[in-house]
Formats: C-alpha cells, structure tokens, sequence
C-alpha cells in the first residue's frame, strides 16, 4: 500500500499540483500549491528513505498510456520544431519518432517486470529532487513576482512557470525510479521539454533563442536514448535496464551503453553539449538553480553512474573518464576568464559534473564513493549559490561580479550566505572538498595506467577552482573601510526560508559526511563493488588516506568562537587604507597625489581576457571536444 | 600504549618548537641579510621581541573580517603543521595549508586598500603556481608508499629521495613562494619595494599583523618539514639538509632581483610540473612504486 502511495505521491502529486497552479486563478491558491506540494515532496522523500529500496511493477494499461503520452510529446515537439522554424528540432524529432513508429508496428511487449525499481541510487536522487528542488519552487514564489515586477508584466504568467517547475520534479522522480527503459525514455524527454519551456520562459529573442539550442542538443540525447532502446530490445529480448546491465557485454550491447553515455552527456551539458547550459542562464534565476542542482544536468549523472557497475573493465569505461575530465579541466579554467556571475557558477556545474563523470568512468569501489558524495554536496552547495545569486541579481540590478565590489557593506546577509556556499565549494572541511578529496585519492589508485593523465587534470583543475572562487569571495569583501557598520537587509520569507534551510543542511550533512556514506553512499555502491571504506569515528578512512571530518569542523568552531572573543575584548579602530598619498576625506577610494589633485583609485577584477577571453575559446573547446569525443568512444567501441 | 603517548609527546612538542624555530630562521635571516648589505643587523632574537610589541599594540583594522580572517590564517597554519606531525594524511594538509592561504588573501581584500589588493591578486597567482606542483607531489608519495599517509613514508625503510628526486626538486623550485624569497616574493616583499609596499600585509596591523606572523613561521617550518619528509628514515640529515636550503634560499634572496608574476607562473609551472609529472610516470613505468606494484 504504502509502496504505491510514495510512487503516487512523489511522481504524481507535484504532476497534479502543477497543473491545478496553471489552471486556478489567483496569487494564493498557487502559493498554497507550491508550499503543500514542497511538504507533501519533502515528507514523501523522508519516508521513501525510511521504507528503504523496493520494486514495484504497474499493470500493462500503465505502459500503454506512457507510448501514447509519448507519442504527444513527440509530436508535440514535431510541433515546437515548427513553429520555432528549427530545422534540426524536426529532423531530431523525426529521428526519434519513425523509429518509434515503426517499434510500435512490430508489436513489441513494453511491459516489464519491475516496471519501477528504487533502489539506494534513486532514493539519493529522490532526497536531492525533493528536498532541494522544492525548496527552490518555495524561493520562486518571492523571486517571480521580484522579477515580473521589474519586468513590467500586464498579465502575470507565473502560473505557465510552476506548472513546468513542478512537472519537472515529477518527472525527474519518474526517471530515476524507472526500470523500464520505455519509462526512463519518456520522463526523460518530458525534462528536456520542461526545460525548454523554463528557458524561453521570459520570451526574449535571447531567451528563445537560447531554450532552442537547450531543446535540439537536449534531442540529440533523446535519438541517441531511442538507438539505445531499440539495442537493447532485440539483444536482449525486453526493455527491462536490469536485463541490459546484467547482459553478456558483447560488442552491441557497449554500443547501447554508449549511446545512453551520449544521452547523458547532453543532459549534463559535457563538453562540446556544454553550450546549452550557458545559454540556459537567461532564464529566471530558479531556473537555473532548479537546473543546476536537482534536476536536467543531475539525470545525466545518475543515469551514468546507474549504467557505470556494467562498464567495469571495457574500454568504454575510459572513454567516459577522459569526456568528464576534459569538461572539468576547459570549465575550471574557462571559468577564471568570466565576469557573469550565473556564467561561473554554470562552468562551475559543468566541471562539477564532469568530476562525476570522470569517477563513474574510472569505475572502482571508491571513485563511486566519491561521485555519489559530489553528486549529493554539489546539489546543495550550487542550488545555494545560485538562490543567493538571483537575490543579489535583484537587489544590484546587475550579473556582472564587478558590480557586487564590497557587496558586504551593502547586503550583509545575502553576501554571508554566498560566502558561506562559496566555501562550501572548494575549501575544507566542508562536503565538496570532502568529495574531491576521495576523487583524487579514488583517482590516483586506480589500477589504469591513464590515471596519471586523470591526476594532472585534477591536480590543475583543482588550482584553477581555488583560483576562480577565491577572488570572487574576496571581491565581495573588499569595500570601502570607513562605511560604517551595515545593517542586514530585509528579506522576504520565502527568501529566507529556502536560503538558511539549505545552508544548515549543507553545513549539517559535511559534519555528519560519515553517516550519509554508512547510510546511503555505501549501500549504493555495495552490490556492484567490493567497499573498503572505514568509518572510524564517524570520520572518513579511504585505507590508503584518512580524513578527519568533523574534528576539523570543531577545530573551526572554537577557532572562530575565539577569534570572535579576542577582537570584542581588544577592540579595533577602523582606519582608512594606506594609498601613499593623503586619503580625502568622505571619499574613501579617492587620495591627494601630484599638485595636490584628487586621484580615484579603481580595481578591476582578474579576468585574464587576452589568453582565455571567449568566444574564441569556446570555438577551439567545441572542436577539441567533438573530437576527442568521437575519437574516445571510436577507440573504445573499436578495442 | 606507549607507543602513541611517546608519538603524541613528540608530535605536541613539535608543535611548540616551530614557531621557536620559525622566529629564529627569521632573526637568522635578517642578520644575514644586513651583513651582505654591509650593515650590522638586528639581534637574532630580533623576530621575538617585534612579535611582542606588535602583540601590545593598539588595534586598527580596515574592515571587522580582517582580525577574524588573520585569525584564521594563523589557526590553519596551525593545524596544517600539527597534521602533519600527527602524521595524517598528506593531501588533506595541502588542502588545509591552501585554506589558509585563502584566508589571508581574503584578508587582504577587506578594506579597499590598493596595495593589499595588488598582494591579494598576486597572492592568488602565487597559489595557482604552487598548489598543482604540491598536489601531485603527494600524488608521487602516494606513487611510491602506497597510502597517502605521512606513515606511509616512515615504513618505506629508505629515502623517499631515491625514488622522487624529481618530486624533491620541484618542491625546491616552488619553496621561494612560500618562503616570500626572490625570485618569486611577488606578493609582498621583506625588503622595501614602493610598488607593491608591503603587498599582501598592508593593511594588517598589530595585533593581526602578529597573528600572521605567527602562522607565517608555522608554515615555513611546515614546508622545511615537508622536505626533510624525503629524507626519512635519516630525518637528521634531511631536517639539516632543510635548513642548509633555506640558507640558499636567503643568500639568492639578496642576490637575485624580484622578477614578474608571468615570469614565475611559467618557470614554476614549467619546470616544476615537468619534474612532478614525469617523476611520476617514471614510477609507473619502472614499476618501483608500492601504489602499483
């Protein structure tokens, strides 16, 4: 019974919600939506997490419904394709639909027994969708209506955005329990509309343009999806993922497995898909969290790391790694060169992403460990970052990180917030250094011999990163120091309550790091591989390294606590800065130089234009990405 | 039983002894210094006593995070040298020391300062040049023990030298940054250069300038440590052979001039990455190492 409910309750309900948002009329019904569906999610997600893993197979009329739900949205598509007069939408789209038509005619059993399979991987994916993904709907409430009053909107069309907001959760709920692969297929085409929709939400030429190059790499994956599904139906006989990962892996079977590697490196935008999700960020700034964090780019992961156990030992395996460590390495670095706020944190994802894939690919016992922890860490500390960057957006008017100079002094609380998701990005103790930390140590004994060329990518990578973070953060704190003390700026609930919520979580999950590997991560990993994880203490053992999680943390907390103490008791007098040159008065950046004339001191930022300036980069990173791509998988697909 | 309370005494007074060490490295380093330039120079117990006024000294701060962000570059200096005493993991600690670091470019950040912004952004640079050459340092002793472990290194029975020469040397090449020496003191100087002043520490002041000078005596003893680490089981002649580089070190200080940031992100990375990388695929290849034997 309660089987069916939770399926009910965390694929259906925000489906229903959703939809019921579109249709009522007015602000309040279509709050009180949003805000029972994230409690329904979020409680339905905790006991999905007490019920532990399960199978659960739908009657037969379920499949039907789900080949012709399809069907309309492959047409429907065919539609967008021309309506949006995109010829590579249409043929994408026909590319999928004749064959499907012509699968459908042959009379083939779609039915499959589980037709759902939850295992610890899906639940993961479930908290993660659940927990983040609705807390980013709640942040959308306050952040729409921000954004539809600077737009000058006359007809509000907030009820259009939660209802792909909410059906997005849904769908990406559906994907991740799904076995069947006609299932997986179908949810995973609904998030690729979803995202178009949610891109081109503003209907700016920018914005349509954009969500149109989002909806044919997106539809790449979707042909890519189809080859695969029809692969694995006549070799193995059912739609069933469970029969294809335990087939013999005979050189078809990879080629199925490549294709659905493809598929997912479109979702998660790896180079040379990376464009769609650079792109994606004219959309309304919960867009991008949601797509950033919980949803799209986070089912190419899972949807890697669910095929990675059946790669183990082929060649294709290596390809995967090298795909995601090149997107790490060009991204890290790319992102040194970026004035845009939403555009670092989108190569920041990208890269993230890329570090995923890159573990999966390596494919030992714990580089999964370590993929499963950035997966987890990464979607709370981007989704933070990005909530806390559309706020500020609001606020400055501005995107551009040059214009946040000493954000500190003006909206202490918010620049508090980024800071604190900043350093939960890259710096120890917190969760995502955690993670990579297992990354390099998973990397470097791993049995391969590319895993010295894996190392360097990370060892530079990770320099790049620290790099790129770091003199954000300082940007943010650097203001003039005679302002006087600023006083913490008024947020709107929702704000509030979306931004700290994640933010303790953060915090909460990295110190306790140890009991999500004992509870979820090792679980996850443990039918496929052999586990040497020691967890003494509630701190991290690798067997070859060890990581002390929460004495660190503790050390930090009676540092801090300290210092706080020492400076209230010793005092400090602010003082102007030195500027070897008489400061003037009630103009801070300003000092007496030559003849006594006033000189305006200016500080830019460090953006390195001539050596990494776009667009010429991103040109030679597609290209070097397409190849490399097509050469990895011809060498593996060939070996 | 024994065993660990004698490590855990050792390790403790270790970490009492280095900023001793620390501060007179430093008095060392400016009496030489004065005598090359013909002067007599400070005391060598010199450091100490600025440390002490320093410590007395009224507080003036450009911004509130700037105390709490010196703090923390002397805390996780701190606790980078005692892990490494407590002989934890080695890539934890470069990940700890390079928090630190940030700490202080932050630091220098706070207030809108010209000079301490020119350090922070050179400090930065300085970081992008060393942090890869120390992470895949660790990666080779990981290579060549088979654990990331500082133990690791005390079972291999001989100088990990011998099967990481290349590793010893690049780790050299980036010890002038660390050091803040010439070459490579492009951030902020111990001599006096006008244009940067006194880059990353000009804004710090009494208090907070003795707290960063504190944690800066961890970490080069941190990094001195981390190179006499090579020479384990004879830890003597490394820790001597140490001190004998750093006396280098300080004698190019004054004989070489301050070159640019270009010119080091491309002699270090060049140079060190090169000896780092391909120590390691030698290792590979030779199959020496315990990692992959």
């Amino acid at each position: 019974m309660i089987d069916g409910l939770l399926i009910g309750l965390t694929v259906g309900f925000p489906v229903v919600t959703g939809l019921l948002a579109r249709g009522l009329p007015g602000v309040w019904s279509r709050r009180l939506l949003v805000v029972l569906t994230t409690i329904v999610l979020i409680v339905s997600s905790l006991l999905l997490l007490w019920r532990g893993p399960y199978t659960y197979t739908l009657p037969e009329f379920w499949d039907e419904v789900i080949v012709v739900l399809d069907f309309i949205l492959l047409f429907y598509f065919l539609y967008l394709g021309f309506r949006i007069r995109h010829p590579l939408v249409v043929v994408l789209t026909l590319l999928q639909l004749v064959p499907l038509a012509y699968f459908e005619a042959s009379l083939p059993v779609i039915h499959v027994e589980p037709t759902l399979a939850i295992d610890f991987l899906a639940i993961i994916m479930c908290l993660i969708i659940c927990v983040i993904g609705s807390l980013i709907c709640v942040y959308a409430l306050s952040y729409m209506d921000e954004h539809e009053e600077h737009l000058h909107l006359a007809k509000t069309r907030q009820p259009r955005f939660f209802l792909y907001m909410l059906l997005f959760l849904g769908a990406m709920n559906g994907l991740v329990f799904a076995n069947n692969l006609y299932w997986l297929y179908f949810f995973w085409e609904v998030t690729t509309l979803c995202c178009f929709q949610l891109i081109r939400h503003d209907e700016t030429p920018q914005a349509e343009k954009n969500a149109a190059l989002a909806l044919w790499m997106g539809l790449i994956g979707g042909v890519a999806f189809v080859a695969s599904l029809f692969i694995g139906y006549y070799q193995v006989g059912n739609l069933g993922l469970n029969s294809l990962m335990s087939a013999q892996p005979a050189a078809i079977i990879l080629l199925a497995f490549a294709c659905l590697a493809l598929a997912a490196f479109t979702k998660s935008a790896q180079v040379p898909f990376h464009s769609w999700l650079l792109g994606a960020m004219v959309a309304p700034t919960p867009v991008s969290a949601l797509l950033h964090s919980s949803t799209m780019v986070k089912a190419g992961v899972y949807l890697v790391l669910r095929i990675a156990p059946a790669l183990q030992g082929t060649a294709l395996t290596s390809a995967v790694a090298f795909v995601g460590g090149l997107s790490f390495l060009v991204t890290a670095v790319l992102a040194i060169s970026q004035r845009e706020s939403k555009r670092i944190l989108a190569y920041s994802t990208i890269g993230n992403l890329g570090l995923i894939i890159l573990c999966a690919g390596v494919n030992t016992p714990l580089s999964m460990v370590a993929a499963l922890l950035l997966l987890v860490f990464h979607a709370m500390s981007k989704g933070l970052l990005f909530l806390g960057a559309g706020i500020v957006e609001n606020r400055v008017y501005s995107r551009n990180i040059e214009d946040w100079e000493g954000l500190i002094a003006r909206f202490p609380l918010i620049s508090a917030i980024m800071l604190v998701g900043m350093f939960t990005m890259f710096l120890p103790p917190s969760g995502m250094l955690l993670a990579k930390w297992v990354t390099l140590e998973a990397v470097a004994s791993s049995p391969a011999q590319w895993a010295i060329t894996l190392v360097t990518i990370l060892a530079v990578g990770s320099a790049a990163t620290t790099l790129f973070w770091s003199k954000w953060m300082a940007h943010l704190l650097f203001h003039p120091s005679t302002a006087e003390r600023a006083k913490r700026e008024k947020l709107q609930l929702p704000y509030l309550a979306s931004t700290i919520t994640i933010t303790a979580l953060d915090i909460a999950v990295s110190v306790i790091a140890a009991v999500l590997v004992a509870a979820l991560v090792i679980p996850t990993v443990k039918p496929w591989y052999a586990v040497k994880l020691a967890l003494p203490l509630l701190n991290l053992s690798t067997g070859i390294g060890a990581f002390p999680i929460w004495p660190l943390f503790l050390v930090m907390a009676v540092a801090l606590a300290l210092a706080v103490m020492v400076f209230r008791a010793k005092g400090g007098k602010l003082v102007s800065p030195y500027m070897c040159g008489e400061n003037v008065e009630g103009a801070p950046a300003s000092f007496r130089s030559t003849a006594d004339l006033e000189f305006n001191f200016d500080a830019s930022g460090m953006f390195f234009d001539r050596a990494l300036g776009e667009p010429k980069t991103n040109r030679y990173v597609t290209a070097v990405g397409i190849l490399l791509t097509v050469l990895v998988f011809a060498l593996a697909l060939v070996v | 039983m024994d065993g660990w309370l004698l490590s855990l005494t050792v390790a403790v007074g270790l970490v009492v002894a280095a900023p001793f060490i620390g501060g007179i490295l430093s008095g060392i380093d400016r009496k030489l210094t004065a005598r090359m330039q013909n002067r007599v120079g400070p005391p060598i117990i010199q450091p100490f006593y600025d440390l002490l006024k320093l410590w007395g000294k009224e507080s003036f701060v450009a911004s509130r995070f700037q105390a709490l962000l010196a703090f923390s570059f002397m805390v996780f200096s701190v606790v980078a040298f005692t892990l490494l005493v407590l002989a934890q993991d080695l890539l934890l600690i470069v990940f700890v020391i390079s928090l630190a670091d940030v700490c202080l470019v932050l630091g220098s950040y706070c207030g809108r300062s010209p000079y301490s912004y020119l350090g922070g952004r050179r400090e930065l640079l300085q970081m992008l040049a060393y942090e890869p050459i120390l992470i895949l340092a660790v990666v080779n002793i990981y290579a060549a023990t088979g654990s990331f472990m500082v133990e690791g290194v005390f079972k291999l029975g001989f100088p990990l030298v011998i099967l990481l020469p290349g590793v010893f040397l690049a780790l050299l090449i980036a010890l002038p940054i660390e050091a803040r020496k010439s070459p490579f003191d492009i951030s902020a100087s111990h001599h006096a250069h006008q244009e940067i002043v006194r880059g990353v520490f000009t804004e710090f002041s009494g208090f907070s300038l003795a707290l960063i000078e504190f944690g800066h005596w961890f970490k080069l003893i941190f990094y001195l440590a981390l190179l006499a680490l090579f020479w384990v089981p004879l830890l003597w002649l490394g820790a001597v052979l140490a001190f004998i580089f750093y006396f280098i070190i300080m004698i190019v200080d004054n004989i070489f001039p301050r070159l640019t940031w270009t010119f080091m992100l491309k002699a270090v990375w060049l140079a060190g990455f090169t000896l780092a990388v391909s120590n390691l695929i030698v290792l590979a290849l030779l199959g020496v190492g315990l990692a992959w034997a």
